[in-house]
């Protein structure tokens, strides 16, 4: 599905990332972990084809992201940014139907597919009662829901999404993750930036844990207390609840 | 091809009646403005001096109505380049005189009125072009602080618009200061922003360009509401953004350029206008392009009445009367905006 080989982004003579190798595979669900500033946005953004790597390459299916159109890009995988604020008043239901721009070109109208495709992600996320509200004025639960509608309505097999749960209460994150579990299980693949490790790893099949813009670890290997320690570099104690394995700060 | 209604969607569906009501209301409005202006002035014009042969005549036809005609025109561009402005820098302070465009655009058209320079290009008036190219050379700036500063906010565009501002004052000045007396006091006046016009030329002018513009706007409305939704956003839906950026910085240059090489730099419409259209089109960028084109025309053509009739029989420069009520609400509007910050 998507592929990079000793991909390395620069800013300035800073590296932000350097030497990332991955492989994820489609109906992958990858979880990227790290501490704060070891480049997991980046790398995402270098994925999405926001950012182009100084080294390396990013293959989509046999193609590297370079070769793809805007448009054609934006028809094989959607990115999810990390914040999403909205400044100027903007209706859901124009951000919904943003969702197919890849497949329009300039004066052909709204088609009966895509019309489809957006009452489809109308119903599956329960939105009727909000498409005519203004993006503004919705909690960040509802937006990042939108937000999540309109990237399936864009129909892409690949979705990026950097930080979904961040100001999140615990029930709408939950939800979330279900949510996105649940897409996989309908062969899309998913890669999430998170350090909600907990709330993520039950349903990722691979990690990648970056730490100063290097990949510690990429693989299917089970999600460990060392790991955490070794990526993070703070000692984590272990808990059970029930049967349920909890990792905490050992302060 | 784009209409103003949306397209139906599926599910419950808000009433948009009411918004359609306040378009065609306010149409009806203006429309009475742009009839009633032209007879009211110093010389009180009667209906029936309208179709006589009169001084009276002359002053409505020559005079009034071209001037009203282009009241409402040069403030529609005015507000829809702000509107596009707004839309491009995702905030609603960005607009091309407080970035500096505006500035850039009267000190081409200054240098080109003190050469003299009265080519015509392509039917384009020699001060129009280089008032293009003024304002080209203020969006160059742009380019520049962008490039050397990554991750700009709008606030770091909004000083160095400052910067520009100052710098094309110290153009105009010193262009002025090589004027003689006479060119001076003209320049001066032009300076102040008016719409003092003789005959239909002007219009004609900007008229095609009004049109133009609002067709490129209906036209490229998707792309108008992606680039408001934020970079990331448009650019993961497919959008060239750095494409249709520059495209769209290319038509301000040309639109707010022609407007100022004939009226003068005339601030404020541009920032008030889209802001109340914005709160009357709920969210519908399509009804909020119908209330800034509107408003803004409407804003002008009255704002000129304003001004004809302070202090008669003196004609104050509309741009005066724009810039004393515009400049408290952009603080108001600045104020609103910091405390959301904070």
């Amino acid at each position: 599905m998507i592929e990079s080989r000793g991909l390395a982004y620069f800013v300035g003579k800073r590296p932000l990332l350097q030497e990332i190798n991955l492989l994820v595979e489609k109906s992958d669900f990858v979880l990227v972990f790290g501490p704060n500033g070891a480049g997991k946005s980046t790398l995402l953004r270098v994925l999405a084809g926001l950012l182009q790597p100084e080294r390396g390459d990013v293959w989509l299916d046999g193609k590297s992201l370079a070769f793809y159109s805007k448009r054609e890009l934006a028809t094989r995988l959607c990115y999810f940014p990390q914040s999403d604020e909205f400044t100027l008043p903007i209706l859901v239901e124009d951000i919904l139907q943003a969702g197919r721009y890849p497949y329009r070109s300039l004066f052909k109208k709204f088609s009966p597919v895509d019309r489809e495709a957006v009452a489809g992600g109308v119903e599956e996320f329960g939105l009727q009662g909000l498409l005519g509200r203004n993006m503004q004025t919705l909690s960040g639960g509802e937006r990042k829901k939108v937000l999540l509608a309109s990237a399936l309505i864009q129909d892409v097999p690949l979705l990026l999404l950097d930080e979904p749960l961040s100001f999140l209460d615990p029930g709408s994150a939950s939800h979330l993750v279900r949510r996105l579990a649940g897409l996989r299980g309908r062969g899309k693949t998913i890669v999430v930036v998170s350090h909600d490790v907990a709330q993520f790893f039950p349903h990722a099949n691979k990690i990648l844990a970056l730490k100063n813009g290097r990949q510690c670890y990429f693989g299917s290997r089970e999600f460990s207390r060392e790991l955490l320690q070794e990526v993070y570099g703070v000692a984590f104690q272990r808990a059970y609840a029930g049967k349920k394995e909890i990792l905490f700060v050992d302060e | 091809m784009v209409s103003l209604f949306r397209e139906p969607m599926p599910g419950k569906r808000r009433s948009s009646l009411s918004t359609n009501k306040k378009i065609i209301l306010l149409a009806v409005l203006v429309g009475c403005l742009l009839v009633i202006t032209p007879f009211l002035g110093i010389v009180p014009v009667k209906l029936r001096d309208v179709f006589s042969a009169s001084p009276a005549q002359f002053v409505f036809w020559q005079l009034r109505v071209p001037r009203a005609l282009l009241g409402f025109v040069a403030g529609a561009i005015l507000a829809l380049a702000g509107l596009v402005c707004q839309n491009l820098f995702k905030n609603d302070l960005a607009t091309p005189d407080l970035l500096g465009i505006s500035s850039g655009a009267a000190a081409g058209a200054v240098i080109a009125l003190k050469f003299n320079i009265a080519f015509s290009f392509l039917g384009a008036r020699g001060a129009a072009v280089f008032s293009f190219l003024g304002a080209l050379s203020a969006i160059l700036f742009i380019y520049i602080v962008a490039r050397l500063i990554k991750n700009a906010s709008l606030y770091t565009f909004l000083m160095s618009g400052l910067a520009i501002n100052f710098f094309y004052s110290s153009v105009i000045v010193f262009f002025q200061y090589l004027f003689d007396l006479s060119d001076t006091f003209s320049l001066l006046r032009w300076l102040m922003g008016g719409i003092a016009v003789s005959g239909y030329g002007e219009v004609l002018f900007l008229l095609p360009l009004l049109v133009l513009f609002l067709v490129l706007i209906l036209v490229f409305n998707k792309e108008f509401l992606m680039v408001a939704a934020g970079e990331d956003f448009a650019r993961s839906r497919g959008l060239n953004v750095a494409a249709f950026r520059l495209y769209s910085f290319l038509g301000l240059a040309v639109f707010v350029g022609s407007v100022v090489s004939i009226c003068g730099p005339i601030g404020f419409v541009a920032l008030v206008v889209p802001h109340v259209s914005r709160s009357w089109g709920g969210g519908r960028f399509p009804a909020t392009v119908a209330f800034t084109l509107l408003l803004g025309g409407g804003l002008l053509l009255a704002a000129d009445l304003l001004a004809r009739s302070l202090a008669p029989p003196v004609d104050i420069p509309v741009g005066i009367v724009a810039s004393l009520l515009g400049a408290p609400f952009f603080l108001l509007l600045l104020v609103a905006q910091l405390k959301k910050i904070d």
